[in-house]
């Protein structure tokens, strides 16, 4: 083995060695957990029953898709999904191009977009909470029920609380898609957009023929991590509706079916039915951040 | 460039007015009610305040002992704040630091080391995001239960770096890189060690990325609602979010609010100190479309 071989072979030790904290972290803390979801969707574990668990089979998934509940939950993930992402996608997108050239307090207006994002979303759910639904007692009460009862009456019941849920996820998301995408402005050279001004006069031309395509990688990542948190978005749904039902979406259908109902296994295969989809969007967004043919490099 | 009509300002200006209200009137909202008295919370004006107290704020720091006025201790629960408030701030800190240490390690790993496949190890720890959170707290249950860290802060300390980790990994890993390799060979030539190396020379290259990972997790840290509810049951090893998630609505909520603010008011400030770092630091490792 030459010099240059032994000293690639230590290189490559040493690069596991770095990796495995990192590794070690993430297999504690999903590789058990993910397994045992796997395992269970196939099983009727419950905490309820005493007997040991049986194998089932696909039959959690089979059940789970001919249940109306299941189709209604999923067709509610989805418009959750959609209707946030678009508009946290539009929103951050306008903000970033607000922020994107100089002007007098811009450094005040970039905080004020930053802060959604930045104010703890653990606490802010629990004030947005009340803020939504206060108690009788205070001087908005009246208004907010009001306000409820509009909404309620006019979209049918649970409307007020889906779109408090929704408006809480714009609001939070929409701040942090704006910052990655400022980031992402600025990471491409200014001559570009310089070129495109000589190029065209039309506005719309420039930004859906250049700055689109250019930050197309940072849109994609910006939709992946959106759709992955509203997918998986339990904590905020059942904090802003107070863990009443209204309308499940497959993250509180899948916790209610665990913890109310004592069924782990189709609580299990239910939310593993959001993996597939996930991992699609995330090859989609591989091809787009990380492209094959820059592998030689 | 030519100067823009009058309209166009106007529609510039407009347009950052209604942004700012929009991102700010939440916070500012929170802040106003955070900031009332009883009386006023229920006669005054919901949009501002006349007599701002901090009474709200105090309530929160009170021992059992001392009961208020009629109201007796049936009704006022009184809550260990100060301990919250030492565990928040002691999770917060670790998790950033164990979370930046293990991505440091495993990006110098994959963007200098480029042991082989390395771009297939770092897709493999962004998909960790794939996985739903929704009832992977019963699984994970046990292995913290396995660890010996129930009703631990350490169970959390375990949990949260796992969140904030995949996307600092991905981040720092993308900005080492492309860091040109002569940087560290010209210190390996005159005889530095390679460790020398990444401390004098890569890591204070690699501030701006740091501040970003750093912020980030922060953030990440400090959404978490479900988990820290899940696993810390008894009062005194709660942070401030569990904590304030067994308030009750009907009695507590100006008391509430204040917790939402006390804790808000620290993360807020220290992300805003490091806001313009944090754009620098996520372009810095996405210049070149990493």
């Amino acid at each position: 083995m030459s010099l240059r071989g032994s000293a690639r072979r230590r290189e490559i030790q040493l690069a596991y060695l770095l990796l495995s904290p990192a590794l070690l972290l993430l297999l504690t803390v999903l590789a058990y957990p993910v397994g045992w979801e796997l395992w269970t969707s196939l099983t009727d574990l419950s905490p309820l029953s005493d007997g040991p668990q049986a194998f089932v089979g696909i039959e959690n998934y089979r059940r789970l898709l001919g249940e109306a509940e299941f189709w209604r939950a999923a067709a509610v993930t989805v418009v959750y999904a959609a209707v946030t992402s678009v508009a946290k996608l539009a929103l951050g997108l306008g903000f970033a191009l607000l922020l994107a050239r100089p002007f007098r307090g811009r450094a005040f207006v970039f905080l004020a977009i930053f802060l959604p994002w930045a104010y703890p979303a653990g606490v802010s759910v629990i004030g947005w909470y009340w803020t939504l639904n206060p108690p009788t007692r205070t001087a908005y009460a009246p208004f907010m029920g009001h306000l409820k009862f509009v909404v309620d009456s006019a979209f049918g019941g649970g409307a007020w609380a889906f779109a408090s849920v929704i408006l809480f996820n714009i609001w939070r998301g929409s701040s942090f898609i704006a910052v990655l995408l400022l980031a992402g402005i600025n990471a491409i050279p200014p001559e570009l957009f310089e070129c495109a001004l000589l190029e065209s006069k039309s506005a719309w031309r420039r930004f859906h023929l250049v700055t689109v395509p250019l930050l197309k990688p940072f849109l994609a990542l910006g939709v992946f991590l959106s759709l992955t948190s509203a997918f998986a978005d339990l904590a905020n749904v059942w904090m802003l509706t107070a863990g009443r039902i209204v309308f499940p979406v497959i993250g509180t259908h899948a916790y209610w079916l665990a913890t109310k109902a004592g069924q782990f296994g189709p609580a299990s295969a239910l939310s593993l039915t959001l993996v597939p989809f996930l991992l699609g969007v995330l090859f989609l967004l591989f091809r787009l951040f990380d492209p094959p043919e820059r592998e030689a490099a | 460039m030519n100067p823009r009509p009058w309209w166009a300002k106007l529609g510039h200006l407009s347009l950052l007015l209604l942004t700012t209200v929009y991102c700010l009137f939440p916070i500012y909202f929170m802040l106003v009610q955070s900031l009332k008295t009883p009386e006023e919370d229920v006669f005054g004006n919901p949009f501002i305040v006349m007599n701002p107290t901090l009474e709200n704020f105090e309530e929160l720091f009170e021992r059992k002992s001392e009961v208020r006025g009629f109201v007796g201790d049936a009704l006022r629960r009184s809550y260990p704040f100060l301990d919250w408030l030492a565990n928040t701030l002691f999770i917060f800190a670790g998790s950033v630091a164990a979370t930046l240490g293990a991505s440091v390690a495993a990006a110098y790993a994959l963007g200098r080391l480029r042991p082989p496949g390395f771009r297939w190890w770092r897709r493999a720890i962004f998909a960790a995001y794939v996985v739903p959170q929704t009832i992977l707290f019963i699984p994970l249950f046990q292995v913290v239960n396995g660890l010996r860290l129930d009703d631990n802060l350490l169970a959390l300390l375990l949990i949260y770096p796992s969140m904030a980790l995949p996307f600092c990994v991905w981040m720092l890993s993308a900005f080492f890189q492309h860091l040109p390799r002569e940087i560290e060979e010209a210190a390996l030539i005159e005889g530095a060690s390679r460790a020398t190396a990444f401390f004098r020379i890569i890591l204070p290259m690699s501030r701006p990325v740091l501040v970003a990972a750093g912020i980030f997790t922060l953030g990440t840290v400090a959404s978490d609602f479900m988990i820290a509810s899940v696993f810390l049951l008894t009062p005194h090893n709660q942070t401030i979010t569990a904590g304030l998630g067994t308030f009750d609505v009907a009695l507590d909520e100006l008391a509430a609010v204040a917790g939402v603010n006390l804790l808000a008011i620290p993360v807020v400030t220290i992300s805003a100190v490091f806001a313009r770092g944090y754009v620098r630091g996520l372009t810095a490792a996405m210049v070149e479309g990493a």
